[in-house]
């Protein structure tokens, strides 16, 4: 999976699973921002989903890769075997 | 001292937990500083990160009568019930009006939600499922025929129950209240717990290393009496029940607000109502769940409450004992609270090293936090806390004696509605119902669903990065709580949050997203539990969703007993506002129908294979849903800002008569009862009432029991009282519907329905319709009923 794909699929979850209305979701909208307003919970969704679709832990990451789709695809692909 | 007429007591304690199957032997091991807490047998724990709970081993659990029609969570609550009862020196009631059940809980049948989905969908789990089966089925036991209501906000909901108990004594409404709390251990909150990180591998250690909770499971009763009851049949009495506080954080539908600005407000109304002094208190037993967030956020609230006025209370967390009993927690706690108080005996926080305590000294000071053996302590008065999902905060004090208590100070306020906000299959707007009842429009098909657009969000200025979060029954409860502000013209700002407060009403509340998450781990196992959706199972996250949009911050209360709920939320406002807790409260009615709810009304045979109308004789009804929120103001408070006042809330009324949770047939005569309250209440006679505004949703068996309580309570008036049924228009809305009927009666009396079909009920039982002028109704009656055999009815006049 190329990196577009990884991102495209990221923002497919963020849509369908996290409620987040696609218009206003680009790869480098801050996801933790006043728009998107993630939390800790959403932060949890995220780990778990990256964790089965890329085989990669985000556990004790720190927020940095967690900014936007754009940082936690390149976590993926740093991390990625 | 508060007047004997306003004294409760506690006459009877009842427990089954991890650490005992009754009083004496959970306090035993209590004493002896055991836990209950061991790796878990009835859950898979496949790759999951912590197996430990706090589990109920006993062998006597089905040793009662039809112990399959049950739930775990019913049968751990009778179990405690009969032994407080028993306690108490009470026996059976035979449907005494005078005698209630109040009971908290969290996931209520989840068990049964699992049997269901995984045993073939057997219709005889249905009935099993919903919260409101437990008080339910406890009152069919005992025969309590008073109020029977289920308290459904998930970890403070046992410590809720008892306070409503006190206050519906105090206001007159109850002489005994068997109020507490009850859960079982089962996968959906393990797996819930597990995907929120929040269960602690190594056992729960609140206070100390606070990495999670451990669940637990169990109930916990405390027989609640008025004082002048338990003289007059001279009944031991273990202590005074005096004041409580409920308020909300507004904040998050999880976590609890770091300042515990909220949690430290519940205390301050639990001492105020109470009319003691923060030093009086000599013990806390603790919410202490051993989370960070909840356990910082505690030892904050202490800090900045008792401060230099009580720098030595006690404090400690009884969850390592018994696990985190959700529901049932408070009610445990609560027995726990009294025996310490009557024992004068302050109990442990287990697990604590030298360094551990080290650690927490340099966190709590002087705070005597209670550690690994308990020690005697001359104590006055408890105050047993807890917190909860979606926001709620509860503290209650309990007593050796009577203190000086207030309650009912605003009995002489005049209650005015302000606001509507309807949400409906008809649409999500007050205009939009009022459109469909010009238009007499009728349901499309059998089963109905409201739907919130984007367009409602953006009217009401709700962002998207908070509607996001929400699920189907959040959605509903959020617009129609934001509409009935808008409508009201009612502004939530830092200076009044505290003084409104919300009431929600639901008949299955979070059961859809319950059965949503069992399917998920079903599928994919417990360790793939969604943190995202677990919090939507909790019935009370639609409400906390309100109170976070709107910034409300008062009370905060779910309530859960059927369709009745959704009329019931408006009597208990009244009730918060006649007790001066309150200036203003939002009562709502809230539920959905997800496919699951039409398929869980098919399997039950109630649902209608084809639009039906009222009093049609068909055999099931149209499955609706919806959501409707009515702001009530002191009149004064209404006045002072200039308000349009729709009408006036004058009465409020209950009755019982029970009959099997799931069946209504054979408990008609209850409505008699409530309807007979409610006008009493109001000061009002038969005579005056001009119209009703009713229950009938088509099916026949739900339709008779209306027509023949208003041909009985009526008699030859009956066929000229008009008869208004919301539910031709949006189906059985169950709790939705039955604030609908109340919003209806509202909008009849305000002039903005000005005419509307009513059916005319015969004495001979048959029925006719035609329109009829609003003009000239100045007091309606509004009625609900709810399985099981509850009623009640609340009066509406100009």
């Amino acid at each position: 999976m190329n990196n577009e794909e990884v991102k495209s699929k990221l923002k497919a979850f963020f849509m369908s699973d996290l409620g987040v209305d696609g218009d206003v979701l680009n790869y480098d909208t801050p996801l933790f921002g006043e728009e998107i307003g993630l939390d800790s919970v959403d932060s949890l969704e995220i780990i778990s989903f990256v964790d089965s679709n890329f085989g990669v832990s985000m556990t004790g990451a720190g927020k940095e890769p967690f900014q936007s789709i754009d940082t936690i695809a390149d976590f993926i692909a740093k991390h990625q075997a | 001292m508060t007047s004997n007429d306003s004294r409760c007591v506690v006459t009877g304690l009842g427990v089954i937990c991890a650490v005992g199957n009754n009083v004496e032997e959970t306090w035993k091991n209590a004493l002896n500083s055991v836990s209950g807490i061991h790796k878990t047998t009835s859950v898979d724990t496949d790759k999951c990160y912590a197996d430990l709970a706090a589990e109920v081993h006993c062998e006597t659990l089905d040793a009662m009568d039809f112990p399959e029609e049950k739930d775990r969570a019913s049968k751990l609550c009778i179990k405690a019930a009969n032994e407080a009862l028993q306690d108490a020196g009470l026996g059976h009631f035979a449907d005494d009006q005078r005698v209630s059940v109040i009971i908290g809980s969290c996931v209520g049948g989840v068990i049964s939600v699992e049997h269901y989905h995984q045993h073939g969908k057997n219709a005889n789990d249905i009935p099993k499922m919903p919260i409101a089966a437990i008080a339910s089925q406890v009152a069919e036991t005992c025969g309590a025929g008073g109020i029977v209501t289920n308290v459904a906000n998930a970890c403070a909901a046992g410590t809720i129950s008892i306070a409503l108990a006190c206050d519906l004594i105090r206001a007159g409404r109850a002489d005994v209240v068997i109020a507490g709390g009850a859960d079982s251990f089962a996968a959906v909150p393990y797996s819930g717990f597990l995907s929120l990180h929040a269960l602690d591998e190594n056992g729960c250690s609140p206070f100390n290393h606070c990495n999670g909770i451990t669940l637990g499971e169990g109930a916990g009763i405390v027989v609640v009496e008025s004082y002048e009851h338990a003289q007059k049949r001279g009944a031991k009495t273990y202590c005074e029940v005096l004041g409580s506080g409920v308020t909300s954080d507004a904040h998050h539908i999880t976590a609890p607000r770091e300042d515990a600005l909220c949690l430290t407000e519940a205390m301050t109304r639990a001492v105020k109502n109470s009319g003691i002094q923060k030093s009086d208190i000599g013990y806390v037993n603790a919410h202490g769940t051993g989370t960070g967030k909840n356990d910082n956020a505690e030892i904050t609230a202490f800090t900045k409450f008792f401060g230099e006025e009580n720098p030595t209370v006690s404090v400690s967390s009884t969850k390592v004992m018994t696990g985190h009993c959700l529901g049932a927690a408070g009610a445990i706690e609560a027995v726990f609270s009294i025996k310490a108080l009557t024992t004068d005996t302050v109990l442990p926080t287990l697990h604590y090293t030298a360094e551990d305590s080290e650690a927490l000294r340099a966190k709590v000071g002087q705070m005597d936090f209670v550690q690994n053996v308990p020690h005697a302590k001359a104590l006055k008065c408890v105050m047993s806390n807890n917190v909860a999902f979606g926001g709620t905060n509860a503290s209650i004090i309990f007593s050796k004696e009577a203190g000086n208590v207030s309650c009912q100070t605003a009995k002489n306020e005049k209650i005015a509605v302000t606001g509507l906000g309807i949400v409906s299959p008809l649409g999500n707007s007050k205009a939009a119902y009022i459109a469909s009842v010009e238009q007499d429009s009728k349901p499309e098909s059998p089963s109905i669903h409201s739907t919130i657009a984007l367009d409602d969000y953006k009217e009401l200025g709700i962002k998207m990065a908070f509607y996001r979060k929400l699920d189907n029954l959040g959605q509903l409860q959020t617009v129609s709580g934001m509409r009935a502000l808008q409508d009201a013209n009612f502004k939530v700002t830092d200076e009044n949050a505290k003084d409104i407060g919300i009431i929600v009403g639901t008949s299955e509340g979070g059961l859809g997203a319950t059965y949503d998450f069992e399917e998920l781990i079903t599928n994919l196992g417990n360790a793939q539990g969604s943190a995202f959706k677990f919090p939507h199972t909790v019935y009370n996250a639609a409400g906390g969703y309100l109170s976070i949009c709107s910034g409300i911050k008062g009370y905060g209360v779910t309530i859960t007993t059927g369709p009745v709920s959704g009329l019931d939320s408006i009597g208990y406002a009244m009730n918060v506002i006649h007790d001066g807790q309150e200036k203003a409260m939002m009562a709502t009615g809230t539920d959905e129908n997800l496919p699951i709810i039409t398929e869980f009304a098919e399997k039950l045979n109630v649902a209608a294979n084809q639009v039906v109308t009222p009093y049609s004789d068909s055999e099931g009804f149209v499955v609706g849903d919806g959501s409707v929120s009515i702001l009530m103001e002191t009149e004064d408070a209404a006045k002072a800002r200039d308000a349009k006042i729709y009408c006036y809330a004058l009465g409020y009324g209950n009755g019982r008569k029970n009959v099997k949770f799931g069946k209504i047939e054979g408990s008609g005569e209850a409505l008699d009862c409530a309807i007979l309250q409610a006008l009493q209440d109001a000061g009002v006679s038969v005579e005056d009432i001009d119209a009703v505004c009713g229950f009938a949703d088509g099916f026949k068996k739900i339709d008779q029991i209306e027509k023949d309580s208003l041909i009985r309570v009526f008699g030859d008036k009956v066929s000229s009282v008009p008869v208004f049924e919301v539910k031709e228009r949006v189906g059985e809305g169950r709790a939705a519907s039955a604030t609908l009927a109340a919003a209806e009666a509202a909008l009849l009396l305000s002039g903005e329905l000005k005419s509307e079909k009513a059916y005319f009920v015969s004495k001979d039982g048959s029925v006719s319709a035609k329109s009829v002028d609003a003009a000239g109704l100045n007091k309606i009656l509004v009625i609900s009923f709810a399985a099981g055999g509850s009623y009640s009815a609340v009066v509406f006049g100009k």
